[in-house]
């Protein structure tokens, strides 16, 4: 039988390595549920860190966006349960969306670099809080009838807080965590994929 | 029926390039083969072929088939593969979740629901089979890089697998520990009829067991048979010649000084040996001419 010239192939799915997605994922929302009952404000602004662990659980296991939603909503329930905000139903809402915003940017900057160094970790951690602290806000605003001046000038200006301080706390952790839960069998033949 | 049958199997992890092309191949039951080639050849996605990795855990574009004991890897699932296959990777540490290594090897043999007492009689067997028999209590984290790789193998054998998928298993050792683990692998192929698929870049280590040689580059079969047909062809070409061993190389350039052929060497015993038979024939020969 000769070898055929020009052979076609075909595209496989995944159908493996589930689990270890599963597990990333769950560690990480459990970290930042611990560190969320642990750190203290500085200043009156506190890292939403589960924002920033599902941003990393993002980029290290790549998930798609109903996935992503998933993932959103379980980090959705945890800060609706361990809030002390006014309205924390708003995080059902908020988390999903921002998970959802966190993956897209994922998807579409892939390839992006600067001097060899990805900031997708903090650009995709930046627009995921954002998104999550603007729907959390406007939800909370529209139900509890928060006045215009407050919404603007209180809270909108911690939502871009919080989103610096969080992009910063992925760009540093993302690397770090990638080494820890990537696993060296996905990067075993990284030279024979090129 | 062979332990693995690569099929015309072609592989692109992102679709296009290819890390493995038309590979034809086949691991006879009960054989020690060996696959070496250069960097970036597309050795260690062969062993991730075998093992169902890919295209299971890596998804990509592929072509052709691989067949484990009969089973085609696409169509069963990792861990219908994994009842056939034993695979212990380049990063064996990867492979080491528990704290001691009596867990290590119960972990394995949990998984598949096993009963307490099979498990218990197991992690005994496996551990004399690696020579780790008296370390059940030890802490993982305290054993050395070589007694690490022989545990990995050993939560691998403890499942009894026919086939063994390893990928350069000597790379972290020292020169006495790769002598020691293929003796190791060698004794475990010969007494328990495994058939061992290894990845080796040092032919040295390996030209005593292997019955089969397999070279890759560019993700195709560059030359593949017994070593003394393999060798030769790789001596023959350019980018290969140096991955032949030393005993061969000085067999190889021998034969062509000198016009003689050689028996296929194993080991320097074995050279030693015919180089002072034919030396002592060709100073008889001188000395009657004279």
């Amino acid at each position: 039988m000769e070898t055929r010239e020009n052979q076609e192939l075909v595209k496989m799915e995944k159908t493996g390595g589930k689990t270890r997605g599963v597990a990333v994922t769950a560690l990480l929302l459990a970290i930042g549920v611990i560190l969320r009952l642990v750190s203290p404000s500085i200043a009156g602004i506190t890292p939403n860190w589960l924002i920033a662990m599902y941003c990393l659980a993002i980029l290290l296991v790549r998930p798609g966006l109903k996935q992503s939603a998933g993932i959103g909503l379980v980090a959705g329930v945890v800060c609706m349960v361990t809030s002390k905000a006014i309205f924390p139903y708003a995080n059902l809402l908020s988390e999903p969306v921002g998970a959802v915003a966190c993956a897209l940017v994922v998807s579409l900057t892939d390839r992006v670099k600067i001097f060899g160094l990805t900031l997708q970790p903090a650009v995709s951690t930046f627009i995921g809080t954002l998104v999550s602290g603007f729907v959390f806000i406007t939800v909370t605003k529209i139900v509890m009838s928060v006045p215009l001046q407050v919404y603007l000038y209180g809270m909108l200006p911690v939502v871009l807080t919080v989103g610096a301080v969080n992009c910063a706390v992925a760009q540093v952790l993302y690397y770090p965590a990638a080494k820890l839960f990537a696993g060296r069998l996905a990067a075993a033949p990284k030279e024979e994929q090129a | 029926m062979a332990a693995i049958v690569f099929d015309d199997f072609s592989y692109a992890y992102d679709g296009t390039t290819k890390a493995l092309d038309g590979i034809r191949l086949e691991v006879a039951k009960g054989s020690f083969t060996v696959v070496a080639g250069p960097s970036g050849a597309g050795k260690t996605t062969l062993c991730l072929a075998a093992c169902g990795a890919v295209p299971h855990y890596f998804g990509g574009s592929m072509a052709g088939a691989v067949r484990v004991a009969g089973v085609d890897t696409a169509a069963g699932s990792m861990g219908d593969i994994a009842a056939h296959v034993g695979t212990v990777l380049e990063d064996y540490e990867s492979q080491l979740v528990t704290m001691t290594v009596a867990e290590e090897v119960a972990f394995t043999l949990e998984n598949r629901g096993m009963k307490h007492e099979t498990i218990a009689r197991r992690i005994g067997e496996v551990l004399a089979q690696v020579g780790l028999a008296g370390l059940e209590d030890r802490e993982v984290g305290a054993l050395s890089g070589g007694q690490k790789q022989r545990l990995a193998i050993a939560a691998v054998l403890a499942t009894r697998p026919g086939i063994l998928v390893l990928d350069e298993p000597a790379s972290a050792l020292d020169p006495e520990g790769a002598e020691e683990l293929y003796a190791l692998l060698a004794g475990l192929n010969r007494e328990t009829g495994m058939a061992l698929l290894v990845v080796e870049h040092d032919l040295a280590r390996v030209l005593a067991y292997a019955d089969q040689m397999v070279v890759l580059a560019g993700g195709r079969v560059a030359c593949q048979g017994r070593p003394e047909d393999v060798l030769p062809a790789m001596w023959r070409q350019p980018g290969l010649a140096a991955m032949v061993p030393p005993l061969w190389q000085i067999k190889l350039g021998l034969e062509e000084k000198l016009d003689e052929s050689f028996a296929a060497w194993r080991n320097e015993e074995e050279a030693a040996a015919e180089l002072g038979g034919f030396i002592a024939a060709r100073r008889r020969g001188g000395e009657k001419s004279a």
